[in-house]
């Protein structure tokens, strides 16, 4: 199963996509993926049911947050109420250790996301803050990565023994899918994708070159 | 170089406090012409003998207020652009209508890129007929870029 595992609909401020056209675009361009999940910045959107769009057309859709701490943006995944109310979402100057411990805390998954980039991405902190504990997943392959990035992000999970997904971090319809993740399991809910995240049964794609 | 803004400071101080008020009104003519301009072909945009004339949705968007920030608020250093509008259209807007905006400051948030930190202000400007009922209401966004520290 392959889920484009960063997207934002117009639920984020940048975000200038509505759902039904992520949906309209991946049927009706055949684009390669089983899903996605909306992470819209800063935020958990808790009042969107996508179900019935889900069920149209025949997708996953799941929802989790980009967050934004000192070592850069970070995907939360298997956000719940109570993880919510663990820290601010909307702060931007939150502690990555406090993002993983409150995930860890409430069974939830922290991924830093586009770690290649600059100011926003991991990679560009670790000399200043170190490598941070907890972190066992980044995002190797991002839709919006420019140059170098993502061979940036992959030289570092290298390094560091990470595991790797992909996100196109999508913000409009044509970018949906990317990049995205495959997963050996099946994935219809955030507690199944927070599962599958854990069993480490997966690997980071990128249609990139496809789309260009 | 300049320290970075206390957003907290900021809300505290100036969200949803009107700072200016301006009347609008628009001749029929005038609305037709503003929506030919914008591409609309529907007779109820374009011809003011339609029955059901008023002016387009995006209308709001257009109105500007006498005065764009706050009295008081501070001068932000950094590179300002345009982040965008939103338009809510609430009633139709009918030709020779004296419309009231009152603006506000809506929202002050901050975001991380790679350019470094940025602010963003949100100013709604909420438009009503002479009945009091709001007929639309329009968020302007301005991004400032601080410059980033590193």
């Amino acid at each position: 199963m392959i889920l484009d595992l960063h997207a934002h609909s117009i639920k984020s401020d940048d975000g200038r996509a509505k759902v039904q056209n992520y949906c309209q675009w991946i049927t009706t361009r055949n684009v390669p993926i089983d899903g996605f999940v909306l992470t819209e910045h800063r935020q958990f959107d808790f009042e969107s049911d996508y179900s019935e769009l889900a069920q149209k057309f025949n997708l996953t859709i799941l929802k989790g947050a980009e967050v934004e701490t000192e070592y850069g943006h970070v995907l939360v995944f298997g956000v719940t109420k109570p993880l919510t109310e663990e820290f601010d979402f909307s702060n931007i100057t939150l502690k990555l250790a406090d993002v993983v411990a409150a995930a860890n805390k409430h069974g939830a998954v922290a991924v830093p996301c586009h770690p290649g980039r600059v100011r926003v991405g991991m990679s560009a902190h670790i000399e200043e803050h170190g490598v941070p504990e907890g972190v066992h997943i980044v995002e190797t392959f991002n839709g919006g990565s420019r140059g170098n990035e993502d061979d940036i992000a992959q030289t570092m999970a290298d390094k560091l023994s990470y595991q790797g997904i992909g996100g196109s971090d999508a913000h409009i319809v044509s970018h949906i899918g990317r990049c995205a993740t495959r997963f050996s399991a099946v994935i219809n809910s955030e507690l199944e994708l927070v599962a599958a995240l854990k069993s480490g049964e997966f690997e980071a794609l990128t249609f990139k070159e496809d789309a260009a | 170089m300049s320290a970075p803004l206390d957003v907290e400071a900021l809300k505290e101080e100036f969200l949803f406090k009107v700072f200016d008020e301006k009347t609008f009104s628009f001749s029929g003519q005038a609305l037709a012409d503003y929506a030919i301009a914008c591409g609309e072909t529907a007779s109820r945009y374009t011809d003011p003998a339609d029955a059901d004339f008023q002016a387009p949705p995006t209308i709001a968007t257009s109105l500007q207020p006498g005065q764009r920030m706050p009295k008081g608020f501070p001068k932000v250093a950094g590179l300002g652009m345009d982040a965008g509008k939103a338009v809510s259209p609430k009633a139709p807007i009918r030709p020779d209508v004296e419309l009231l905006g009152k603006s506000h400051m809506q929202d002050i948030y901050t975001k991380t890129g790679r350019s470094g930190r940025m602010v963003f202000f949100v100013i709604r400007m909420e438009v009503f007929d002479p009945s009091g009922t709001e007929v639309a209401s329009a968020d302007t966004s301005v991004v400032i870029r601080e410059k980033p520290s590193v």
